[in-house]
């Protein structure tokens, strides 16, 4: 348990803090749109897509400043030991999460403009629409918002599977670098 | 002569005593209404409605308006569905939704129909606002009105939680009136 910056090995506790709380909020998110989709159109069906909305909308924020801290502090290199095209498909898999991170709420918060269901964020305060409401459009940005997420699905599943290639077959510590705790190293 | 002189008399006073009645033109016309939905608003509208306002004396004397729920519309096919059954319009029992006027007083240029509101089968005593404008050539006749949807049984069961579905509904209403 390190420093709050990363170092040239490891994460630090700040960006390991963006990463576990915004992957668990993603879960967490992808289980109640999922669940809330597909109820009959209810009371239980309100609630649980108004929460969807305000956490979709918290989950982009916390992106963009995950986004800001990267910035201002560089993540540690991966391994020489990597073949590049390894170290191509990481970077290009992480810089597609970004993206897919800003766009399926994005395309969340369309869908709901359009369909004329503003969001009220935890009852705290009124989100202004992005776009006035039009029927066609919400059908549009409702696909969209689909198509993404099954996209951030496929591709959460090919990061775990990717770490756990790293931290268990490899052992090359890539995988340790965004965990709290370090393993001794057996070399 | 003085028969003559009577007869012409009260001729002459029948059409200003008789009521001038126009209808309510649905073309162009339109029927909306604002509720919260999760702290946001959400609006829909009827396309379905009509009905007639009588003038006697100059004066607006008698207002009889309808609308069908049926004709509701916001956007969202689901919701339609839903607000057609029985825990909301209820429109196989209740096709029509309707407000007769008692009384209309004028104050200058914004006027106040006082009388009952029809919903699910409830009755309830409302004062509803309205004015009358020229446009085009056209008497339009609009106006505002809040209503406690809970009232009238609109969103029964798990709905009557105005938490999440407000109960306090705003109707706007902007209409042209044609001669009958």
């Amino acid at each position: 348990m390190a420093n709050l910056r990363n170092s040239t090995e490891s994460y630090g506790i700040i960006a390991q803090a963006f990463h576990w709380l915004v992957a668990m909020l993603v879960l967490v998110q992808l289980g109640i749109g999922l669940y809330a989709a597909n109820l009959p159109v209810s009371l239980a069906r309100l609630q649980w897509l108004s929460h969807h909305k305000s956490l979709g909308l918290a989950i982009l924020a916390l992106v963009l400043l995950r986004l800001g801290w990267r910035e201002l502090n560089p993540p540690p290199e991966l391994p020489g030991s990597m073949p590049h095209w390894e170290r191509r498909a990481a970077l290009v898999t992480h810089r597609l999460f970004y993206l897919l991170l800003i766009l399926a709420p994005l395309a969340g918060w369309l869908y709901a403009s359009a369909a004329g269901l503003s969001v009220n964020w935890f009852g705290l305060f009124q989100v202004p629409d992005l776009i006035s409401k039009d029927r066609e459009l919400a059908e549009l940005f409702k696909a969209l918002h689909i198509g993404l997420v099954a996209l951030l699905a496929s591709l959460v599943a090919v990061h775990v599977g990717a770490a756990l290639r790293h931290g268990l077959l490899l052992r090359d510590g890539v995988m340790h670098r965004m965990l709290p705790w370090k393993p001794r190293r057996n070399d | 002569m003085l028969r003559f002189l009577v007869v012409l008399f009260v001729s002459a006073a029948l059409p200003a005593a008789a009521d001038e009645c126009y209808s309510v033109d649905p073309a162009g016309g339109s029927v909306s209404f604002e509720l919260r939905q999760a702290g946001s608003p959400f609006r829909g509208v009827f396309r379905r409605f009509g009905g007639e306002l009588c003038v006697a004396q100059g004066r607006v004397a008698r207002i009889d308006v309808w609308l069908e729920p049926a004709s509701v519309e916001t956007g969202l096919p689901e919701i339609d569905a839903a607000l057609k059954a029985k825990e909301f319009f209820d429109v196989g029992n209740h096709p029509r939704i309707a407000f007769a006027s008692a009384s209309v007083r004028a104050q200058s240029v914004r006027q106040v129909a006082r009388g009952t509101l029809d919903i699910k089968g409830k009755r309830r005593n409302v004062d509803v606002p309205f004015r009358l404008d020229e446009s085009g050539g056209k008497s339009v006749v609009s106006g505002s009105f809040t209503l406690d949807r809970l009232d009238y049984g609109i969103g029964t069961g798990e709905w009557s939680d105005t938490r999440w579905l407000g109960a306090e509904v705003k109707v706007d209403f902007s209409a042209g009136l044609s001669r009958r």
